[in-house]
């Protein structure tokens, strides 16, 4: 176990490596300068000489990524040319509010894939397996922004349950903060629920067939323990990775769903920076996200080992 | 004759395939089996002998297969009875190990826990308690070091160490029934061997009685004390071991003694038994071997034959039985 930690611990220096080293490249190629936009209108060139200076653009790209990469190990992600603010300082006031939603939307998707997966699987071919495979399929098919907007139509303006925008902190109130990303987080999870209830049932039909099932029904066991202990311990280890990389997949910011719900996460962060080549805070969000994902895949890897004692020894 | 501890009596086994066809897996099966005795089910892959330990367990798939018939247990029907009543008995009274116990074990828990679990459920035992009965289970089957083997998972286990983990596990609420489905197919023949001997033992210990499902003849003689031979989903001929093999009443029954070898006659090839077995959607009139017998004649193949007692607690389902006349 631990020297298995200890190697893929290993694995993530040179990962994380290629992974800096794409994202500064690819951002060279996006087209558009980001000294000429910063100038302004007037374009005066000593202005522009000036900023090429103080970013150090006029340095070849090699030079640029090693003080990049000295400034993201000393913790400093750089500056935003456009918003004057520290690439870190707005990562951190972002991320939260991504995380809170991420998370909302993979629980969201966990009880409501998983559980209908099970039941699905149980009840095979009966109307509540047909139901949840209705269910999954409109999950699938449903876009996020048709979806949002008809749940703002039902629950904001018809209803008035709910707000339509905007965002509160869980630490200023918890129930206001619940209430503002609780529809964007369904939104989230639902297209994830309707994959998670695929993989779910899938693998429980598969596992409710297996002959350590028969054993234990042979036990006299109650169904209940036979499904809930005997297959779905074997049948989730599939389900726990896919989760972590979805979960990994929403930390990357929900773009069209926090535009429609005006909430203030990566997406819109990253969107805006992209469009005014803010390069400091594209390179910065991407990373942040990448190191998240990679990290979250290592957090699957473990809980996969865990739950199955043939990868343990 | 006393009650019998198990009376299974014309059992029917059908499944409703996908494509509205029904396949008739058992086809009017009865037996009866007494306490602390051993019963062998004999035939080729496919015959129903599966099946019909299944439907004892009420273990079949309720969806697809239609059971009917009677399976008395200690008083019980048990085709009848509620699921509450089944899952009672399941691993208490009646318990049954596998053929393949790679497989029958759940990979993601101790040996410990899988036997333990069954005196939880019907013993009503605290998990210290049934750990510890686990130890002496372990022990009971002769798996050395069963303090430290308790908390292994099955894939630290050997295949014949893991079917005795099995045997463990079926025997940990001490049943009256015990059916061992190929108990020893998947193993090596050494380690077959061992399996059959701790079966022995066990049997001797606790007066457990046995139903021995297998297509291996010479299992069947090591361990039984009856024989029912299944051919195509029927009993095609029921006897006590010694007057089977002695005296085999069925031309089934004859090609597979005759598919043994043996040490003791120089052969250059294995008898066989030319065709292969009816298709079961439309199974044939008349007997259902006839089509592969040497001896089938018209009426064979126009007519089922009903059941024959030959000899004393001696059944067979052939027209041409007695067969001695035609071996002359």
């Amino acid at each position: 176990m631990l020297p298995f930690l200890g190697r893929r611990l290993l694995q993530l220096i040179p990962t994380l490596f290629f992974v800096s080293v794409i994202i500064f490249g690819l951002q060279q190629l996006l087209p558009g300068d980001p000294a000429l936009i910063m100038a302004g209108e007037d374009r005066d060139p000593e202005v522009i000489a000036q900023i090429r200076a103080q970013y150090r653009l006029d340095q070849p790209i090699p030079v640029q990524y090693v003080y990049w990469m000295k400034g993201v190990l000393s913790g400093d992600l750089g500056e935003s040319m456009r918003i004057k603010k520290p690439v870190l300082d707005l990562v951190l006031e972002k991320l939260p509010v991504t995380a809170q939603l991420a998370g909302m939307a993979i629980l969201i998707a966990l009880v409501i894939g998983v559980g209908a997966g099970i039941v699905s699987a149980v009840y095979k071919d009966t109307w509540l397996d047909y139901g949840a495979n209705i269910f999954a399929l409109w999950g699938i098919s449903t876009p996020n922004f048709w979806l949002g907007i008809l749940l703002i139509f039902l629950f904001s303006v018809q209803l008035g349950w709910l707000p339509a925008s905007g965002y509160v902190r869980p630490s200023e109130d918890l129930r206001a903060s619940l209430a503002s990303t609780i529809m964007p987080a369904f939104v989230l999870g639902n297209a994830i629920a309707a994959v998670l209830m695929r993989h779910t049932r899938g693998a429980m039909l598969q596992v409710l067939s297996s002959d350590y099932v028969r054993t234990a029904r042979a036990k006299g066991l109650l169904e209940r323990s036979v499904v809930l202990k005997h297959a779905m311990r074997n049948a989730l280890t599939p389900v726990i990775t896919l989760g972590a990389l979805e979960l990994g997949t929403l930390l990357s910011g929900a773009v069209l769903t926090e535009q429609i719900f005006t909430v203030p996460g990566f997406g819109k962060l990253i969107v805006d920076a992209v469009f005014n080549r803010d390069y400091a805070v594209v390179q910065g969000v991407v990373l942040v996200t990448a190191t998240a994902y990679i990290t979250l895949n290592l957090l699957a890897d473990i809980a996969y080992m865990l739950a199955n004692p043939r990868l343990r020894s | 004759m006393t009650e019998p501890l198990l009376a299974v009596d014309d059992l029917r086994v059908a499944f409703a395939g996908d494509d509205g066809r029904t396949t008739l897996a058992v086809d009017g099966v009865g037996f009866a089996l007494q306490r602390g005795r051993t019963l062998g089910i004999v035939g080729e892959s496919g015959c129903g002998k599966s099946v019909t330990s299944l439907s004892i367990m009420g273990l079949l798939p309720k969806q697809s297969a239609r059971v009917s018939g009677s399976v008395m247990f200690e008083g019980t029907d048990l085709l009848r009875a509620a699921d509450r009543t089944l899952r009672d008995l399941r691993g208490d009274r009646l318990a049954m190990i596998f053929q393949e116990p790679m497989t029958s074990l759940n990979p993601s828990y101790t040996v410990g826990d899988q036997i333990a679990e069954a005196v939880i459920r019907h013993r009503g035992a605290s998990p210290r308690e049934a750990r510890a009965h686990a130890i002496e289970m372990l022990r009971h089957v002769r798996i050395p070091s069963p303090e430290q083997r308790v908390d292994d998972y099955p894939h630290h286990l050997s295949g014949g160490m893991r079917q005795r983990a099995m045997i463990a596990m079926a025997l940990a609420c001490d049943p009256q029934l015990l059916i061992a489905d190929e108990p020893t197919t998947a193993l090596d023949v050494t380690i077959q061997a061992q399996i059959l001997d701790l079966m022995r033992r066990l049997r001797a210990e606790t007066g457990t009685a046995i139903i021995l499902i297998t297509h291996d003849l010479g299992v069947v003689a090591e361990l039984c004390d009856d024989i029912v031979v299944m051919y195509a989903g029927q009993v095609v001929e029921r006897a006590p071991v010694a007057a089977l093999f002695a005296q085999p009443q069925h031309p089934y029954t004859v090609g597979l003694l005759g598919s043994i070898p043996r040490l003791d006659q120089r052969r250059d090839r294995l008898a066989a038994i030319d065709g292969t077995v009816p298709n079961m959607t439309a199974p044939p009139p008349g007997c259902r071997f006839a089509r592969r017998c040497p001896f089938a004649d018209e009426r064979c193949r126009r007519e089922a034959p009903p059941p024959v007692e030959v000899a004393a607690g001696h059944m067979s389902r052939c027209w041409r039985a007695p067969l001695e006349h035609l071996v002359q």
